[in-house]
């Protein structure tokens, strides 16, 4: 597929914080600063959820914010990509068990990639958005064939 | 002007106007010590737009997003072929006015907002547009532009830097970018659409760009077409240069005074330009 190729190229992303520390949260705005600048593969802090293609999620997922997680991510049009940024968006670490949490964001919505770390260092971020995009170039291929 | 000029420049359009904003982004992100992302970014964006799954919130929504983009289209179109000003002027206003119809059909506070500050900036722009396309009817006793001839640079300069908001206002940028206002408003009236609905409106948004950008360029020619195409070229670049350069020098002004600015600058400037050319006698029809 071509269009494979071309669809790839401009992953806009949606940050949504379910209950962070702000840990996570400064590392992924570190992205679009100079030092790190995603912009050069196209990519657009697009803060809504209807233009965006995918979703960084930090935090462990606190029961307020699990509703608003499920309805962003079905607000978001397919393909779609949901990255889990840092220990606590993976397995809730430290928040495992507690009585106001769910745990990871996999326990609410399916997620594509992790990236580990506490908190999760930029270029982390980066390469598993890199690794997103390759995914997300197959996930094209396949609907395309559908 | 010959039909496959016309033509041409009619499918040059886009891809140009993608360009354009590419190199926008560029210069954005040079002049935020950045590296910025390829010059076709926006092509790419647009591509991908089309190969996404489009949610809508009502029909309405898609009507007014087609009919903006054909009005859009038709107004170019106009202004390839050679047409009436006033007319192109028309066509494309009501196709800014599609947006505002699309953005309010939608149920939602971020998209109503959006519609109601697109109305205030058209409120801003429209009169200075209008005003431009009359002193340029004014000056040459026509306002078909096959027929345009002379430098109208040398004879309205003021014009053209009157038309300098209204262009930061098409292009979305601040001071002026009420309706899109981004950290604030998300996307204004573009919110409720997404997929390849988002992409038809981007498509009315460069083809309207398009519109104004090819107005401005008819203010240079030359008796020489090279000359003219280079000198065109220069004048838009300058011009979406300085809008670039203020876009990232200023911060983004009240509703008010949006209006304000847009209309005093641009009134008082067009005003000024036709009040010395009817006093020293040098033009226009008297």
């Amino acid at each position: 597929m071509t269009s494979a190729r071309w669809t790839g190229r401009s992953p806009w992303i949606l940050h949504f914080d379910t209950g962070s520390c702000n840990g996570c949260d400064l590392e992924v705005w570190a992205l679009l600063t100079p030092r790190y600048d995603v912009e050069r593969f196209g990519m657009i802090n697009k803060a809504n959820p209807k233009h965006a293609d995918i979703l960084l999620i930090t935090g462990p997922v606190s029961k307020k914010a699990e509703e608003r997680l499920v309805n962003l991510y079905n607000q978001t049009p397919d393909p779609k990509l949901v990255i889990a940024c840092g220990d606590c968006a993976s397995n809730g670490v430290p928040f495992a068990d507690c009585y106001n949490v769910c745990g990871g964001v996999d326990k609410v919505i399916p997620v594509d990639l992790y990236v580990p770390g506490c908190s999760c260092r930029p270029e982390a971020i980066m390469d598993a958005v890199v690794l997103g995009i390759k995914m997300w170039r197959e996930m094209v291929v396949k609907e395309g064939k559908k | 002007m010959d039909w496959y000029l016309g033509l041409g420049l009619f499918l040059l359009t886009l891809p140009a106007i993608g360009l354009l904003l590419g190199f926008d982004r560029i210069l954005t992100a040079r002049l935020q010590n950045r590296v910025g992302p390829p010059l076709w970014q926006p092509l790419l964006d647009l591509g991908k737009l089309f190969g996404k799954e489009g949610m809508i919130m009502n029909k309405g929504q898609v009507v007014f997003a087609l009919m903006g983009l054909l009005l859009q289209a038709a107004a170019m179109a106009l202004l390839c072929m050679g047409g009436d000003l006033i007319v192109i002027f028309f066509l494309s206003g009501s196709g800014s006015f599609m947006l505002v119809l699309g953005a309010f059909s939608a149920l939602s506070p971020f998209s109503h907002l959006g519609a109601q500050r697109e109305l205030l900036q058209i409120i801003a722009y429209e009169p200075v547009f209008f005003l431009a396309i009359v002193s340029v009817g004014w000056y040459e006793g026509t306002f078909m532009v096959e027929d345009l001839e002379g430098n109208l640079l040398g004879a309205l300069p003021l014009v053209v830097l009157a038309l300098v908001p209204v262009l930061m206002i098409k292009m979305q940028k601040s001071p002026l970018d009420l309706a899109t206002a981004h950290q604030e408003l998300v996307s204004g009236p573009y919110v409720e659409y997404s997929g390849p609905y988002l992409g038809l409106m981007k498509l009315a948004h460069w083809f309207e760009l398009a519109v104004l950008l090819g107005i401005i360029s008819l203010f240079y020619s030359n008796e020489e077409a090279v000359w003219t195409v280079l000198g065109r070229f220069v004048l838009v670049m300058a011009l979406v240069i300085a809008v670039v350069v203020i876009d990232n020098t200023t911060a983004r002004l009240t509703r008010g005074s949006v209006v304000l600015t847009t209309l005093v600058w641009g009134l008082v400037l067009v005003g000024v330009n036709l009040l010395i050319l009817t006093l020293f006698d040098l033009g226009g029809i008297s």
